[in-house]
């Protein structure tokens, strides 16, 4: 067996050309119990997630529990530090945390580290990187600033005009990230025709994005597009212009998954968004905390693992953030009346 | 006989709740009884549990205190602020208990001299504290304590007890102490009972109120310096909604609403069913919404249980 792992990890290695490190592909059927954490219940993308993660845990025989356990919206900081400890004490081999309390999460983190749980994040990470072996991000920061830009740019026009930002809570690490980029990205003079006027936060809730998206439009009449990073937001922007009868004047992109976008972008109120797939991240961030938690890989920069049907991937050190690593999913889809039905389907 | 009384009384009956809450939680999960557990369970809520015993009191008193989560989110945010401007740590601790005594007597102050409710006093700071504990960080998190406070905060100092656990004992037996064995006690009672036969029986109203709404803005701005030691950061959210929480666990422990009547005693136990049922769901792997729905039937089923025994009591008497 291990003869023929070698075999296989030469092979790897020697089909990759200027790689150090040995690729790992994983062993199947070790045991450990994981938990996958969304930053609360009852979110589509999230359920999509947890969809990758099970195909990935039945996949790799892992012969232990992966259990799916998050917050309530109400409860989401304070929640995810109570389950977090819980797993701790249920004695959890991994897991896998879509980050919602930003550091205050950290100290429960390191307590879980400290009793040998391995500890991933995925979607958000904690900022600060502390109690964390491993983030991983969807796409690459910085690009979700620049497609987020050219969206923009492409629904306002060349004329230009005013928009806002609608997002989610004000600590989510990734949505801040995001908009730190596009903000970033507008220097470039090609963007020089749109201006953002606003940050406002919608925390993930479908009422109160609902709701603060119309106060957008109240506050800025000149306004031509609200830009939502979550997909809650987004879609709950769409809604609040299409039951207003906005959409001529106000059009809303960002982040937002077909499926709940669909009527929006064929009726025009929301004709370009884009997003990634998270039953991917799921599975990936799966494969990666069951090859750590199972000892395969230590989750430490320039290891290379195979995850399943998506290939290979490279643990790095995480750019945006100032500690920590990551594994970077990507790519962006971008959609439009061209491909959006097709893929909410 | 005497065992059978103490059955029925309110405590009585939320003792069994409490030790068939326990059996099943110990029957359910090997993890539970272990002092890991026990001292994590009460670590995740102890600064709910800290302002539960002085809510009780005001309860009591036939008041109430909405503000206090906000005082707490308030106490923790000036924290993080004041040491991120440069202020050394036991100068902002200072200020921040100072924070919380000005805020209660501010509460204090328009209820006793203005004649104000109470309700409608604290529901105004809940905003208020609130609002300028977003205006001192807005929104970003602020990250800057020192790492003896932080390790105060996260790790035990005596034995498996961490600083937070110890004060709530401490506190606890004060709290006992004050409401049975002092004069100061026995006026929260009647002034609960009747606050206009309280005055004229010779009662200083006023300064016993405005003392106990001074202790809950203490009090609530310590539990908000606890918090953010155990987080180890601050942001404009803390403790937002707790308030609720922390007024189920006193009204769950037999605290009239009305005031006048309930003890520390039932508070600690519906505290500890509130908290075993939450850990011992969390331990089965029971979160998100099906874990509050639970904790909702149980608030429901608790209030019934009194009402269905005199309703009961009633028919009897008719039918007799």
């Amino acid at each position: 067996m291990t003869k023929k792992f070698l075999a296989m990890a030469a092979a790897a290695l020697l089909a990759s050309s200027g790689l150090v490190m040995a690729h790992t592909i994983a062993k199947k059927g070790m045991k450990a119990d994981l938990v996958l954490m969304p930053k609360f219940l009852g979110i589509l993308v999230f359920d999509q997630a947890n969809q990758g993660a099970q195909e990935a845990h039945r996949e790799l025989q892992n012969p232990g529990k992966l259990e799916f356990l998050g917050p309530t919206p109400e409860n989401s900081v304070a929640g995810q530090i109570e389950i977090l400890t819980t797993a701790t004490t249920q004695g959890q081999d991994g897991i896998m945390i879509s980050n919602n309390a930003g550091d205050q999460i950290a100290p429960a983190a390191k307590a879980a580290r400290s009793k040998g749980m391995t500890v991933v994040t995925w979607d958000s990470p904690i900022p600060s990187a502390e109690g964390e072996q491993l983030f991983i991000a969807q796409v690459d920061f910085n690009e979700t600033g620049t497609v987020m830009a050219d969206m923009a740019l492409n629904i306002i026009g060349a004329g230009g005009g005013e928009f806002a930002v609608l997002s989610a809570s004000p600590d989510a690490a990734n949505q801040n990230a995001w908009i730190a980029a596009m903000k970033e990205a507008l220097k470039n003079p090609k963007y020089s025709a749109i201006k953002l006027v606003d940050v406002v936060y919608g925390d993930d809730q479908s009422e109160k994005s609902y709701n603060q998206a119309l106060a957008l439009v109240d506050k800025y009449p000149n306004l031509q597009l609200i830009m939502a990073p979550t997909t809650v937001g987004i879609a709950a922007a769409a809604k609040a212009m299409q039951d207003e009868g906005l959409c001529d004047k106000v059009k809303t992109s960002g982040l937002g998954l077909p499926a709940e976008m669909v009527s929006y972008t064929m009726n025009g109120c929301a004709p370009e968004f884009a997003l990634w797939s998270f039953v991917d991240l799921g599975y990936l961030s799966y494969y990666a905390t069951y090859l750590i938690a199972t000892g395969q890989i230590e989750g430490i920069a320039g290891e290379t693992f195979k995850a399943g049907r998506m290939g290979y991937y490279t643990i790095e050190k995480d750019p945006t953030r100032a500690e920590g690593l990551r594994v970077l999913m990507g790519p962006f889809t971008v959609y439009d009346q061209s491909n959006v039905e097709a893929a909410s389907k | 006989m005497n065992v059978w009384k103490h059955l029925r009384s309110w405590e009585g009956f939320l003792g069994l709740v409490l030790l068939l809450t326990i059996a099943i939680n110990a029957f359910n999960s090997d993890a539970f009884l272990s002092i890991d557990n026990q001292i994590n369970l009460f670590s995740l809520s102890i600064e709910k549990v800290i302002i539960a015993l002085i809510m009780a009191f005001i309860i009591i008193n036939a008041e109430i205190d909405l503000s206090v989560a906000s005082m707490m989110g308030l106490s923790a945010c000036a924290l993080g602020w004041l040491v991120d401007s440069g202020v050394g740590m036991p100068m902002a601790l200072a200020l921040c208990l100072i924070i919380g005594m000005a805020g209660g007597l501010f509460n204090g102050f328009w209820i006793t001299f203005m004649k104000l409710p109470s309700l409608v006093v604290t529901l105004a700071m809940l905003i208020g504290f609130r609002g300028l504990a977003r205006v001192l960080v807005e929104d970003r998190s602020i990250r800057v304590f020192p790492k003896w406070f932080e390790d105060l905060g996260q790790h035990p100092i005596l034995g498996p007890f961490p600083l937070a656990v110890l004060i709530f004992f401490l506190l606890l037996l004060v709290a006992v102490g004050v409401l049975r064995f002092t004069g100061f006690g026995r006026y929260v009672y009647v002034i609960g009972i009747n606050q206009d036969m309280a005055r004229y029986s010779g009662i200083h109203v006023t300064r016993v109120k405005l003392i106990l709404f001074t202790a809950s803005g203490i009090i609530s701005a310590l539990a908000g310096i606890l918090f953010a030691a155990r987080l180890g950061s601050v942001r404009g959210d803390m403790g937002l909604g707790f308030e609720l929480d922390i007024i189920t666990m006193v009204l769950l422990g037999g605290v009239s609403i009305f005031g006048g009547s309930g003890s520390i005693f039932g508070v600690i136990l519906s505290i500890l069913i509130v908290l075993y049922l939450r850990n011992g769901m969390s331990l089965s792997n029971i979160t998100g919404h099906l874990q509050t729905g639970v904790i909702g039937m149980l608030l429901i089923f608790s209030a019934m249980v009194p009402n269905l025994k005199s309703y009961w009591e009633s028919l009897q008497a008719r039918s007799s």
